[in-house]
């Protein structure tokens, strides 16, 4: 097949732009500064899905981080999907991989076209309705999710079981090579430490149900499911950017094979369905293909929307929010449901968060981990404390830094050390001064705060029979922030002997507590 | 060169593997426990003042120089506390300076090799640089010196020959494997062990699940330290953590006392440290434990103030 200098030109900014993301993705990691220069979710800025999140979350739209995603809608109105062909990093995945595992020749009925405009209107008609889902579906942040919690994480893995090879065996030349070159990949190209994420497995089957797709026809994800696709492709109905000849051609019909996107028909050029990779400009045997700019909207097909399906989307899209709504509230019925310090509200929480996992991929300390089901049922991939896992830094601020929507509001560091997540409770019935009568001090030792927010009181204790001095541990309630470091350092195996619970966060609209006899 | 057919190629694998595994089996290396060492009348060196380089040479030099103790060619690890995330004035942390300016004596005296590093409790990235060590470090520009992140391959079990909280743990390498060893901890209050001196800076150097050395802490430390021989212990007590330690976070809780203690025996030197807060080295049970253990020397009068 030959390539036109256009072709060319594509396939330039969709290394470069996977590049791009891929550089920004190392760079979210604490590296010794503590604010990031070039986190990766400055990406989302020209995501219009996250955009249409943010503006459709409570308080007023973010333009200032997101002037770019409507710079994008701008573009696509007047040039087509050009983000699709050119920068996104999902499709440019797709491309790489369907080379490598190879595509299928099956055309789809075009009808299946019509499911991502239907998934828009229904993800779109829930999030008006305060229930956004956006993010379960949004190419960016399935890219970044996948690639945080299952790839780069399986990556390290790999990586590291390499080089302990090497350090365990000793093999000529590569041994020392390994050795020498360890450093330079642990601190450039590697996670400083392992990243651990319960949901990998789960996040990774998704991955690769969307790149196997690519099995059935080139490009099925963004043809027939990607609701970004879809937004674009409405906003692309009237580009003027325009393809001529806008029919097969009576005497070759190449396009209609060739076309990744299957947009050439014999009743004209879809220019909502194209993605403007540019490659009939090549392959045309005759060198008839063009693109120009020009108005006029003759010929142009798009899909054909039925009304019905319209409506049904919508209705469904509605029908969404009060069914979650009758659901008991998660994070009242879960205690162990923890959000990162400068998360809002959990409901605005749940209508900001796009599941784009930026947040974990930066944490320091590993506590943020992705959601099943523990923050309710439209609560999936959003992120978790779990102190037993990990613990939230005192001095770190970066989740709230690589947030794109705002869930995470950016804290300054002082606010930060005071904002509380949860609430430190000591089990008595594991807690080794009160469940064995021996000494342990674990917990108060790493707790953070200045004023410690873990005391140790001394008591005289019956311990088999015999009289004992021991100190007890006890949780200063007005001084604990929540971090979890106790849970993750107490030295019990198993379940932790302290835990955190939600009590007491900050995000909380309440009236203040008065102190109790612990205050 | 000779061919190999798929067969041979997999029982030579799998020979060769077998090798390896039974190479790996062998059993942990049994360490002695050091016999006491315990010598009549141990020097110790005590100085104030407040320019801490000149503090640390004046301090050093009472011992006889660093030279007493780094020869030429040797590798060297300094051994400081970097294990919290906390910044120089809130004394968490072993002063910057201090380290830098003991690491400049033991280039000086002709070490091979300074390798500086800490099993911290906070992340170990933040805890380097917030502590001042990292660019403390960076400044002395010599290819000599490493401020090392611990490599997890680095640690092996050893048996504690006559442990009495432990028959074995997990202990870093380097540190067993270097030719002199420098402890340099922070002078710090601590709520189990009362203070955290010389010998809980050892922590520092071990593996394993360490929570669990705090149940009978006492004995656990004297075994960590029945293991592991420190050639000098300098305690940095330029300013000292009085309440909320061992990690503190308020300037309310430190105190300029603007002190350094050092001495070959341990055990002195953590005793001494003890009146700086108004204790006597018999308040601290890990003191006395190492005592009788015949691992130093507790009694201020038997020690040789110079």
């Amino acid at each position: 097949m030959k390539n036109s200098s256009w072709t060319y030109a594509r396939k330039v900014s969709q290394s470069f732009c996977l590049a791009l993301f891929l550089w920004l993705f190392l760079q979210t990691e604490y590296r010794g500064i503590d604010q990031l220069p070039y986190p990766v979710s400055l990406l989302f800025r020209i995501d219009p899905l996250a955009a249409l999140a943010d503006f459709l979350a409570p308080g007023p739209f973010g333009w200032q981080a997101l002037w770019p995603a409507l710079g994008i809608i701008l573009f696509t109105v007047l040039f087509g999907r050009f983000f699709c062909g050119w920068i996104c990093p999902l499709g440019s995945t797709l491309d790489g991989l369907g080379k490598v595992i190879g595509r299928g020749r099956r055309t789809f009925s075009p009808a299946w076209r019509r499911v991502k405009y239907y998934l828009l209107i229904v993800l779109g008609a829930a999030t008006l309705f305060g229930v956004q889902l956006l993010g379960l579906f949004d190419p960016l942040a399935i890219f970044l999710r996948s690639l945080t919690l299952a790839v780069y994480p399986a990556y390290n893995y790999g990586l590291n079981g390499l080089f302990d090879f090497f350090y365990e065996h000793e093999v000529p030349l590569l041994s020392s090579l390994a050795k020498t070159s360890y450093p330079v990949f642990r601190d450039n190209l590697m996670a400083f430490h392992q990243p651990i994420f319960a949901l990998g497995l789960f996040t990774m089957l998704i991955f690769l149900v969307i790149v196997l797709l690519e099995k059935v026809e080139h490009r099925f994800w963004c043809k027939n499911l990607c609701p970004l696709g879809g937004l674009l492709g409405i906003c692309s109905r009237y580009a003027i950017l325009q393809r001529t000849p806008q029919q097969l051609c009576a005497d070759c019909q190449l396009c209609d094979s060739l076309c990744r996107s299957g947009a050439v028909r014999e009743s004209g050029h879809m220019r909502s369905e194209c993605l403007l990779c540019m490659d009939c400009t090549g392959f045309c045997p005759e060198e008839r293909v063009q693109f120009a700019l020009r108005t006029g909207t003759d010929n142009d097909l798009g899909v054909d929307l039925q009304r019905r399906g319209v409506l049904t989307a919508m209705a469904s899209g509605v029908m969404i929010a009060p069914v979650v709504r009758i659901g008991p509230v998660t994070h009242e019925q879960n205690p162990y449901l923890i959000r990162p310090p400068g998360a809002v509200p959990e409901e605005e929480f749940l209508q900001r968060c796009v599941r784009c996992a930026g947040c974990m991929k930066v944490c320091i300390g590993r506590t943020l981990q992705p959601a099943l089901f523990e923050a309710g049922p439209i609560g999936l991939w959003t992120p978790l404390v779990v102190p037993r896992i990990g613990y939230c830094e005192y001095n770190c601020t970066l989740c709230g830094q690589v947030c794109p929507t705002g869930a995470i509001a950016p804290l300054k560091l002082p606010e930060k050390k005071k904002n509380v997540i949860g609430l430190a409770v000591i089990k008595k019935d594991r807690c080794l001064p009160f469940a064995k009568g021996v000494e342990c001090l674990v917990c108060e030792e790493h707790c953070p705060t200045g004023e410690k927010a873990i005391v140790m009181e001394e008591k005289e204790v019956l311990v088999d029979g015999e009289l004992r001095r021991l100190k007890f541990p006890k949780v200063v309630d007005k001084l604990c922030i929540g971090c979890g470091i106790c849970e993750t350092k107490c030295p019990v195996e198993g379940a932790s002997a302290v835990r955190i619970i939600n009590e007491g966060e900050s995000r909380r609209k309440r009236p203040e507590l008065l102190a109790g006899p612990y205050g | 060169m000779t061919r190999i057919d798929r067969r041979t190629f997999i029982r030579q694998s799998i020979r060769t593997a077998v090798a390896t595994s039974a190479v790996g089996c062998l059993p942990a290396l049994d360490l002695l426990a050091l016999p006491a060492h315990a010598a009549e009348m141990p020097p110790l060196a005590v100085r104030k003042g407040r320019d801490v380089s000149r503090l640390v040479k004046e301090t050093l030099h009472a011992l006889g120089g660093i030279e007493a103790f780094v020869k030429p060619g040797e590798v060297v690890v300094v051994k400081p506390n970097i294990g919290w995330d906390r910044t120089v004035e809130l004394a968490a942390n072993t002063h910057p300076e201090v380290v830098k300016t003991l690491v400049e004596l033991c280039l000086d005296a002709g070490a091979k090799q300074v390798r500086i590093f800490d099993r911290t409790c906070n992340d170990e990235r933040r805890c380097y640089t917030q502590s001042g060590i990292r660019a403390a470090v960076e400044n002395i520009k010599s290819d000599r010196v490493s401020l090392e992140y611990m490599d997890r391959h680095d640690y092996k079990e050893l048996a504690i020959r006559g442990g009495q909280a432990f028959d074995r743990w997990e202990f870093y390498m380097p540190v067993i494997e270097a030719d002199r060893l420098i402890n340099v901890p922070i002078a710090k209050h601590h709520s189990i062990s009362r203070l955290t001196l010389g010998m809980k800076n050892l922590m520092g150097v071990i593996g394993g699940n360490r929570g669990r050395l705090h149940h009978k802490i006492a004995e656990s430390l004297t075994d960590i330290a029945s293991v592991i021989h420190v050639d000098l212990t300098v305690i940095d007590a330029t300013r000292i953590l009085i309440a909320n330690g061992p990690q503190g976070g308020r300037t309310e809780d430190v105190r300029n006392t603007e002190t350094l203690i050092a001495s070959p025996d341990m055990v002195a030197a953590d005793a001494y440290a003890t009146t700086l807060f108004g204790l006597k080295p018999e308040d601290v049970s890990t003191i006395v434990a190492a005592a009788q253990r015949g691992l130093g020397v507790m009694d201020l009068k038997q020690v040789r103030m110079v």
